[in-house]
Formats: structure tokens, C-alpha cells, sequence
């Protein structure tokens, strides 16, 4: 592929930066993410990786839109209410940069999406509202060994976890949240959350999937992400950074699970804590 | 003496954000610790122990049955799911 008149002044900014350049353009605009979720982490997502080139984006939600989410999901106007999410971003993020290729399923996340036998994504990126479909995408990421970049937000505080399955299939979102806790009695519906703290945590979702279609070119770095959980309090604008342990019994990755995608991530705990 | 945490909520419920913990000798793991912290009420108890908290110590998740030591800094962190 090469990019055309239009891509290189669209693109400039991104060619102007030693480690993207033409190369990490065109590895962009070959790139296929699916996003889970088009709420409040979901809607900066799209529109990042929309505005960057990320050649094929699908998009996965059931919900159409509500006035309630107006006051954070920043791809929709009032005029779309009642109208299925996946149809009113579609229109938005076309608006924005037609050159990219949408699919669009308005349905939960599950096998038609992300099939068992292998489904043909770069990196899938989790903002779901709940653990249940959080843990589903893990447990199918891992099993495909496809990088998952999760992140949640209620209130005034965000998390953020990666999981670079292509390159380590070690540790994963059950070894930091177990898979039987069920679902946590506060939830955006029932508490609140703050639009911003969706954003920031979004835009994160963004660099960070950027970074994982990014690796290995241009001379880029091709280690295994870390697995940090980070979290964000936004009353104090603090960022705190926890490494995330691969757990022995972990139904989803432990060690009666057969080891299936390349090395171990978990790093020596000294090196770990000297990077934190 | 240990270091405790409590992030965002919790620090609400427990009314501090960190808290020096002087600790008796049979509260040696994590989740001791959660039951001793829980004896300070029941709003904190009940929040300490919902199913998707957390625990981490000096900076790495940990499970509940982690042994701590002396000057060890313990955060727990309530769950955060929406999205
Ligand atoms: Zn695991």
C-alpha cells in the first residue's frame, strides 16, 4: 500500500514522527481492531482510532441511545436518541474519515463477533459496562491469542489493564479480578461517573492499541507489553501503577491450562518494581 | 507498622485515604487484615469485602491469603467495572 496525496496531508502529523512515518502508517491503515462497546470509553476510542487511520474498525453494541448518555458518549447528539448506537457512530466516524471500513454488530459481544476458530483482529479493545462480558472477551483473547486492552471507569476513577496476548499469554484479566466475583453492586447506572474520566481512560484504550499496532515497525520495540493495572483518581489527578501476578490455579491462564501463546510476560519482581 | 490504602470509595467510607496500621501478631495475611480493618464498621466492612475488591501490596496485586510483613504498604482498591 501506498498512501495517496490526501493520506499524506491527513496523515502528516503522523509522518512527521520518526516511529510511526510512512511505514507505521501504512501498518495503521492495514490494521483490524474490534471495539466492544460504544459508550463512554467506547466513543473515544472509535473516534481516535478513526481520526489515526486504523484501516478496519468493528464495532460491537446492543444499546441504542438514551439522553443519559449524552452527558459522556460524545459520539451522539440528541437527535439520535433512540436510534442503535453501532448505526448513529457509523455515520459520525464515516463523517470523520471515510477512508476507514466499518462493521457493525448490534449485539452483545459473543461468537458471531469473535469466533472460536480464530478471528482475524490485531488488537480487541474491551469497553464493556460489566464483568461478565469483560471476562468473556479475556477468556476469547487469551484462547486466540489476540491483545486486549481493557478499561473501566465509575465515578471519579478509571483502571486500565493491558494484556498482550499475541506475544505472552501470561497473566490475564482473571488473574487480577476473579471470574466467580459476579457483578459489583455500584455501577454508572446506580453512582455515577464523571465524562472526562471516560475520556481519559478511553484516549489511554487509544494509545495503548496504537502502541500494539505499532510494535515491530519502524525498528519499534517488539517486547511484550507490561501488565500493569493502572488506575486514575480524578479527584486528585493521581495516577497509581500496580503489577499484575500471573495466579497458579487461574482457570483462564494457569498451569493446568495448556501454555498455547509464546513466553511468559511476568517479568523478574525486582526489574518489574525498578520500572513501576 | 503497616501502610493501608484505600482507594477512591473506600477512602470515602473509611473516612482516610492511608491509615498507619499497628497490627497483632495474628493478623498475618491480607485477608486478616480485611477482617480487622472491617471491625472499624460495618459500611467499611461490607465495602472491604465485596468480591471484585482488590488488594495490592507495596504495588503488586496480591491474592487474600498473601502474607505481609512489618512497614509492608497495603492498598485495596474497590472495583471499577463501567464503562
Ligand atoms: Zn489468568
Amino acid at each position: 500500500m501506498t498512501l495517496d496525496r490526501d493520506a499524506f496531508m491527513r496523515y502528516s502529523r503522523h509522518l512527521l514522527m520518526a516511529d510511526v512515518g510512512e511505514q507505521g502508517q501504512e501498518t495503521l491503515l492495514e490494521s483490524r481492531v474490534l471495539v466492544v462497546g460504544l459508550g463512554g470509553l467506547g466513543c473515544p476510542v472509535a473516534l481516535y482510532l478513526t481520526a489515526a487511520g486504523v484501516g478496519h474498525l468493528t464495532l460491537c453494541d446492543p444499546d441504542n441511545v438514551d439522553l443519559t448518555n449524552l452527558q459522556r458518549q460524545i459520539l451522539y447528539t440528541e437527535a439520535d436518541c433512540g436510534e442503535p448506537k453501532v448505526d448513529c457512530a457509523l455515520v459520525a466516524l464515516r463523517a470523520l474519515n471515510p477512508s476507514v471500513t466499518f462493521n457493525t454488530h448490534c449485539a452483545v459481544v459473543g461468537d458471531s463477533v469473535l469466533p472460536e476458530g480464530g478471528a482475524d483482529f490485531d488488537v480487541v479493545i474491551d469497553c464493556t459496562d460489566n464483568l461478565a462480558a469483560r471476562h468473556w472477551l479475556n477468556r476469547r483473547c487469551h484462547e486466540l491469542g489476540i491483545p486486549l486492552v481493557s478499561a473501566a471507569a465509575l465515578g471519579w476513577e478509571g483502571q486500565l489493564m493491558t494484556f498482550d496476548f499475541a506475544r505472552g499469554s501470561r497473566p490475564c484479566l482473571a488473574c487480577a479480578i476473579p471470574e466467580d466475583a459476579g457483578e459489583p453492586l455500584a455501577n454508572c447506572g446506580n453512582s455515577g461517573v464523571i465524562g472526562p474520566v471516560l475520556g481519559v481512560m478511553g484516549s489511554l484504550q487509544a494509545i495503548a492499541t496504537l502502541r500494539l499496532l505499532l510494535k515491530g515497525t519502524n525498528g519499534a520495540d517488539n517486547e511484550p507489553y507490561r501488565p500493569l493495572l493502572q488506575r486514575f483518581d480524578g479527584r486528585r489527578e493521581t495516577w497509581t501503577r500496580f503489577a499484575i501476578r500471573p495466579v497458579s490455579q487461574c482457570p483462564v491462564c494457569g498451569d493446568e491450562q495448556p501454555e498455547t501463546h509464546g513466553n511468559d510476560i511476568h517479568q523478574d519482581k525486582n526489574t518489574e518494581r525498578k520500572q513501576l | 507498622m503497616i501502610k493501608v490504602l484505600f482507594f477512591g470509595r473506600l477512602g470515602d467510607i473509611a473516612g482516610a485515604e492511608e491509615r498507619k496500621v499497628s497490627v497483632p501478631e495474628q493478623v498475618r495475611t491480607v485477608d486478616d487484615l480485611r477482617q480487622l480493618l472491617g471491625e472499624d464498621g460495618e459500611a467499611l466492612a461490607k465495602a472491604l469485602n465485596e468480591p471484585q475488591v482488590m488488594v495490592a501490596v507495596n504495588q503488586d496485586l496480591v491474592e487474600w491469603d498473601h502474607v505481609f510483613e512489618d512497614e509492608d504498604e497495603v492498598a485495596f482498591l474497590p472495583p471499577v467495572t463501567g464503562g
